[in-house]
Formats: structure tokens, sequence, C-alpha cells
């Protein structure tokens, strides 16, 4: 099991299409993914389940994996947290 | 005494309830109301003075309900902070035609009756097709 406390760093916060973004990237592995903000925790492969959050631009959350591929997923989604979800240039 | 709605959406769905919801009452909507579009990517500091304006356009001095289409979105963000300008406010997301005419049915309650009547409206709209 791995946890991470990462930075939602872009303007816009976990909005729809960010959402989307780390869903589509966590449902690619096999891990179980939740995310954990703001005394909630959630699915972190339900887009429903994380725009719940609402986590705006400077929240930190916490993501935690369960899996053989944990190691990798959660590079890829510290990754993809720190390109801020290439939303800006 | 009327409370005024705001809906605030992603492009295309709030004007189009709104105008639905418009001529399926024959053109008689009870309550002021606007429909504030959020473009894809819009800025919400630069839409946030727009935004205020139309909920003080709706306001009629009994508070305004926001209906936005998705939690967590940026239009729900957006309306979020217009809920904390000042003017008494309400917010209810997953806007649907259904919940948008539950609430024009019942013009004469007050801000804080309306959240359970539009959430109400938009839980008893799915009906399950028997066939």
């Amino acid at each position: 099991m791995l946890e991470r406390e990462l930075l939602v760093a872009n303007k816009l916060g976990l909005h729809a299409r960010a959402t989307a973004k780390l869903v589509q990237l966590l449902s690619g592995f096999r891990s179980s993914a939740t995310l954990i903000a703001k005394g909630r925790e959630v699915n972190a492969k339900s887009i429903m389940g994380v725009m719940l959050l609402a986590a705006g631009h400077g929240t930190k959350v916490m993501l935690r994996l369960e899996g053989e591929d944990e190691a990798e997923a959660m590079e890829a989604a510290t990754a993809l947290f720190e390109r801020k979800f290439d939303e800006e240039s | 005494m009327a409370v005024g709605i705001l809906l605030v959406t992603h492009p295309g769905i709030g004007s189009a309830l709104l105008a639905t919801a418009s001529t399926l009452l024959n053109g008689n909507l009870p309550l002021r109301a606007e429909a504030f579009e959020v473009p894809y990517d819009g800025d919400p500091d630069a839409l946030l003075p727009q935004a205020s304006a139309a909920m003080r356009r709706v306001d009629g001095g009994d508070g305004v309900l926001i209906l936005t289409d998705l939690y967590g979105a940026t239009p729900s963000n957006l309306a979020a902070r217009l809920a904390r300008l000042g003017t008494p406010a309400r917010r209810v997301s997953a806007l649907s035609l259904p919940m948008l005419m539950r609430v024009m049915n019942y013009p004469e309650l007050a801000l804080d009756e309306l959240p359970a009547v539009a959430s109400a409206g938009a839980r008893n709209g799915v009906i399950f097709d028997d066939a």
C-alpha cells in the first residue's frame, strides 16, 4: 500500500477535465485507488466521486494505492499532478 | 416577495433549459431567471463580475437560488464564490429540466425551502419505463 500527499496546483483545481484525466490514468492500473481530501474519502477511479471533493487550487489531497502496480501508478499520478494536468503552458 | 433564479452552467446548457422551461410554461416564468454560461477556457476571476451582475439582476430582494449543472466543475466553483458575495443565496447542483420546472411551480416559497423542492423535482423526474 502506498500513500502520498499531492498538491492540486493547477488554476482551476480538480475540475471536470482534470478529474477525468486523473481517473482515466488510474483506471489503467490494477491497483485500487482512494483519494482523501477535506475529511472525505472517495474512489479515485470514479469521476463523480472525485468531483464531489471540489478540491480547488491549493488543496492538498492524499492518494492511496493498493495493488501489484501501485508504485508505477503512484509515479504516473504524481507526474500528472506536477504537470498541473497539462493545463498550463 | 420572490426569489430569483440563476443558472450557472457549461456552454449551451443553462440557456437551453431556461428557454425550454419558458416555452413549456407558455412564455410566463413566474420567477426572474437568467442563465450564465461559463466558456470552456473561461477565467473564473474575470467572469466573477459578470456572474455577479447577473445575480443582481435576478435578485428581487429575497435572495437567489443558484442552480448548477455539475458539482465540482468550474461553473459550480464559480457559483460557490457567487454564493459568498453577500446576496442571500443557496446552491443546488445537477440542474435538469424536471428540477427547473419544479422550482417554477413553487414561486411563492422562500429561499430556504427551495433547495429541497429543487432536489425532489430532480429525483422525481427519474421514471423507469415499464415496457
